[in-house]
């Protein structure tokens, strides 16, 4: 029982560590362009079929992959920004109407990955030497830490920054209060395209990830990260990337403990669950700051 | 007289700040009563405790001598008292006349009886034209005309007007200065809010002060006006 | 509601035949589908979708609200119908209303969620729906036939439920009509504009929202129960796969919210589009179809009717 409890413990906070990239991409999206990215999930997975592509065509492993990863997403994002965004600010209500645009964008990718890759769940063959590794009393796959490795040099790199460079604070003011950046002179137009290639990238980093944690992914994963996505933002308090941050780390410890003790399904239960209960109790997430509004 | 709408130790406090203090006021039928205050001073958050919108922390609302401290805004406003808007919050997406059926969807009238009705308050005001437009069509001014008439439409025996004249052209505010005065006349009780100290002499036959939620003065205008705590109030730090 | 007590004006006279004129046409139209051997399935479906869109409308383009679980009503209709007709041996016509029922049932479980709006209302709709999937899906084999779903046996009746699904589309769009001019709509339309307002004005908010959604859920879920008679089998994968919400959420706003003749305009138009494009192209029926979303929300974000009365706002009062 202890082992399956200290099990839960550490693949909860790899598991964690994932969702917590995968919300603060999506936190920041929100907070910077309040769009709400309901494609979010298929973005991840878009970036777990690169890796895919990437090492059965051209045998890089997914190690090199994350970089790769990086750069493509983050130029996707650039573009998809210009193509998007623009247009949707000019709607009655763009909270909304990005939503629904986004559901378009989430229905399209999961079909454009199934016509491109077909709907079998896929993995990536690649293993590290060894296999796995002792950590105290249990093994944990080699993947799994390098995956975890790389989310807390994701994370640090990310806090740094915003808190310690220009940019990054004026994203982070951009978030507290859009107007007033304006008047401060900052382009918001290219702070927010930059906001959107930078969560790209952090999602497409996060599904090469994926693709090393998980044993499999196909073109409709995309709902459930989507899904988990909103559950993290909204316990970090939306717009809240620390938040977000923290909240992905509680929540996968949650969802792993739970997978311990309780049936899959009933797991799945408990996310939405917290989901609901946290918009009904604590609208501001668990750190119980808002941070804008 | 008989006394249209009253207060009695009303206090509305937001976390540490008080923003409504113990506050005493009444207003019989027919009588206008004028509220001035400095920014912050109190004076929106009393009309949103009157009308229901915020439940009071102590203190009761009679409406001709009921209480109905703590009751939702609608069996409030069924109780008769109307109210503008210090920004105009008008129904955006609905045209002028739907926007004035919305108070008196309760009625027994017929549909038709009450569009004759919405149609002769639009002309009142001058609106008649626009009756098919919908309200986020309208100027500022033209939506805060409209407020007044839907809050009139019912015909409530309080109303409640929060900075009526606010971004307001002096010929538009002449024009809300005769309705205000025929509503009074009416019999009406009328609770004024405004920063434009002339226009509230001259409609007011009582008016009070309120300076960080409590009230400093109250009296007649001319008390008011030569009062040395509203001019400290308002001239000095 | 009540009877005009003087004649009705010029618009009133225009806005009446237009829709007696509208009304007539498609009753006319589907009602000699199956006589003339057209193609049933296809207009079964049809009329599937614009009852499904203009339910919808009633919450967002009326109530101001955007379910993104709106299939949580249609998959427990359509559960509702297969296991009472399987295993409770119900006949259908009585099963069908208590599929409406079960969907007023779970509008009510739902309720408090009326007092969030914007995306926070979206979440947690999309999360509910959720909830419901994973429930069904693992309540015992006995009751919900588990995943291979439920088969109703040898009760299908193609023309029968295809008649009664013009029924059921008939009724909705009748109710929303209605809902449309009556007072109970115009109180709808002052909460979504501006509820603090609304209610300062004497509408009881939460009572007026309840009916809203109620009306908005039992459509649905009677659209569900239909379809599962007309197919014959229910699972979990199909009765609460989000492609409904999202076909249903696009038709309508292909239309345009709001108005009574936007969804309906907006399932021909966006049904029979996608019925050529399937036809043409199988594979890439739901790339199309997230595509067409996007360039909606981009370039037509009022849809077709919404667009048109931006133009012509003077048509408001004709148009139903
Ligand atoms: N919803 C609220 N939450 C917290 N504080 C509030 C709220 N509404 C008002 N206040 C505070 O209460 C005080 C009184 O505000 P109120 O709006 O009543 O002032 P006012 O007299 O109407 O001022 P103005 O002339 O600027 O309209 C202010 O200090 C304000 O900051
Ligand atoms: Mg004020």
């Amino acid at each position: 029982m202890e082992l399956l409890i200290l099990n839960g413990l550490v693949n909860g906070l790899i598991v964690g560590g994932i969702y917590a990239l995968v919300g603060v991409s999506l936190t920041l999206l929100y907070g910077v362009l309040r769009v709400v990215n309901f494609a979010h999930g298929e973005f991840v997975i878009a970036g777990s079929f690169l890796a895919f592509v990437l090492f059965t065509s051209f045998g890089i492993p997914p190690l090199l992959a994350v970089p790769i990863a990086a750069v493509v997403f983050f130029i996707a994002g650039w573009g998809l920004y210009y193509v998007l965004i623009p247009r949707l600010a000019r709607s009655d209500d763009p909270e909304l109407m990005s939503f629904l645009m986004f559901y378009g964008v989430s229905i399209a990718a999961a079909a454009l990955m199934l016509l491109l890759f077909e709907a079998d769940s896929r993995t990536i063959d690649y293993t590290f030497t060894p296999v796995s590794v002792q950590v105290g009393p249990i093994y944990v796959s080699t993947a799994r830490l390098v995956a975890f490795a790389i989310t807390v040099v994701v994370s640090i790199a990310l806090a740094l920054f915003l808190f310690k460079t220009l940019p990054g604070k004026a994203l982070r003011a951009a978030i507290m209060n859009p107007e007033a950046i304006q008047i401060m002179g900052v382009d918001i137009v290219r702070l927010s395209a930059f906001a959107f290639a930078l969560a790209s990238a952090l999602a497409g980093v996060t599904g090469v990830l994926i693709a090393l944690v998980f044993p499999a992914f196909n073109p409709f994963s995309g709902a459930e990260y989507t899904i988990i996505a909103f559950i993290v933002v909204v316990l970090g308090g939306l717009g809240n990337p620390v938040g977000a941050l923290l909240a992905g780390v509680l929540f996968g410890l949650a969802e792993q403990m739970a997978t311990v003790f309780l049936p899959q399904a009933m797991a799945q239960i408990v996310g939405f669950l917290i989901l609901v209960g946290t918009i009904f109790f604590r609208p501001s997430g668990i750190l119980g700051v808002r941070f804008k509004r | 007289m008989t006394v249209a709408i009253e207060t009695r130790g009303l206090t509305k406090r937001f976390g540490g700040l008080v923003a409504v203090d113990k506050v005493d006021l009444r207003a019989d039928a027919g009588e206008t009563l004028g509220i001035i205050g400095v920014n912050g001073a109190g004076k929106t958050t009393l009309m949103n405790c009157i009308c229901g919108l915020y439940r009071p922390d102590d203190g009761d609302v009679f409406v001709a001598g009921e209480r109905v401290t703590g009751q939702p805004p609608h069996v409030v406003a069924h109780r008769g008292i109307g109210r503008t808007f210090q920004i105009p919050r008008v129904f955006r997406k609905m045209s002028l006349i739907d926007n004035l059926l919305v108070p008196v969807l309760d009625r027994k009238a017929h549909d038709a009886e009450l569009i004759e009705q919405a149609e002769a308050m639009l002309e009142r005001m001058q609106l008649i034209d626009l009756r098919h437009n919908h309200a986020e069509e309208l100027s500022g001014g033209q939506q805060k005309l409209l407020e007044m008439a839907r809050m009139l439409m019912p015909d409530p025996p309080i109303v409640m007007l929060d900075e009526p004249f606010a971004g307001v052209h002096p010929v538009l505010c002449k024009f809300m200065i005769d309705r205000i005065e025929e509503t009074a006349r009416a019999g009406k009780a009328v609770l004024l809010i405004s920063h434009d100290l002339t226009s509230i002499y001259r409609l007011s036959s009582r008016v009070i002060a309120l300076n960080q939620g409590r009230i400093i003065a109250e009296g007649g205008v001319d008390d008011i006006r030569g009062n040395p705590a509203v001019i400290e109030a308002y001239l000095g730090t | 509601m009540a009877s005009p007590s003087r004649a009705p004006d010029s618009a009133d006279r225009i806005y009446f035949t237009l829709t007696a004129l509208m009304g007539g046409v498609l009753l006319i139209y589907f009602a000699s589908v199956p006589l003339l051997g057209l193609n049933v399935a296809f207009h079964f479906y049809l009329m599937l979708w614009i009852t499904m869109a203009s339910a919808f409308n009633v919450a967002s383009g009326f109530a101001g609200y955007m379910p993104f679980g709106y299939v949580a009503f249609y998959g427990i209709g359509a559960f509702t119908t297969a296991i009472l007709v399987k295993k409770a041996a119900f006949p259908v016509f009585l099963a069908l209303p208590l599929s409406g029922v079960a969907g007023i049932v779970l509008a009510l479980l739902f309720a408090p969620t009326l007092r969030l709006s914007g995306i926070y209302f979206g979440i947690v709709s999309l999360a509910l729906a959720g909830i419901c999937r994973l429930v069904i899906t693992n309540m015992p084999e006995e009751i919900t036939g588990g995943s291979f779903g439920l088969q109703l046996g040898s009760r299908a009746h193609p023309v029968q439920s295809f008649y009664v699904m013009m029924a059921v589309m008939v009724v909705a769009l009748a109710v929303i009509l209605w809902l449309s001019r009556s007072r109970l709509g115009k109180a709808l339309r002052a909460t979504r504009d501006d509820a603090d307002a609304a209610e300062m004005m004497g509408v009881n908010v939460p009572i007026v929202r309840l009916w809203g959604w109620l009306i908005s859920a039992f459509f649905p879920a009677v659209c569900g129960g239909v379809e599962a008679w007309y197919t014959n089998v229910v699972d979990t994968e199909t009765a609460f796969n989000t492609l409904i919400t999202a076909k249903t959420v696009i038709y309508a706003v292909a239309g345009g919210l709001g108005t009574v003749t936007g969804p309906v305009l907006g399932a021909v138009a966006m049904v029979w589009l996608d019925e050529l494009i399937w036809r043409q192209f199988p594979l890439l029926n739901l790339l199309i179809l997230g595509l067409a979303t996007i360039v909606l929300v981009l370039f037509l974000p009022r849809g077709i009717v919404g667009t048109l009365l931006r133009k012509k706002p003077q048509w408001r009062r004709y148009i139903p």
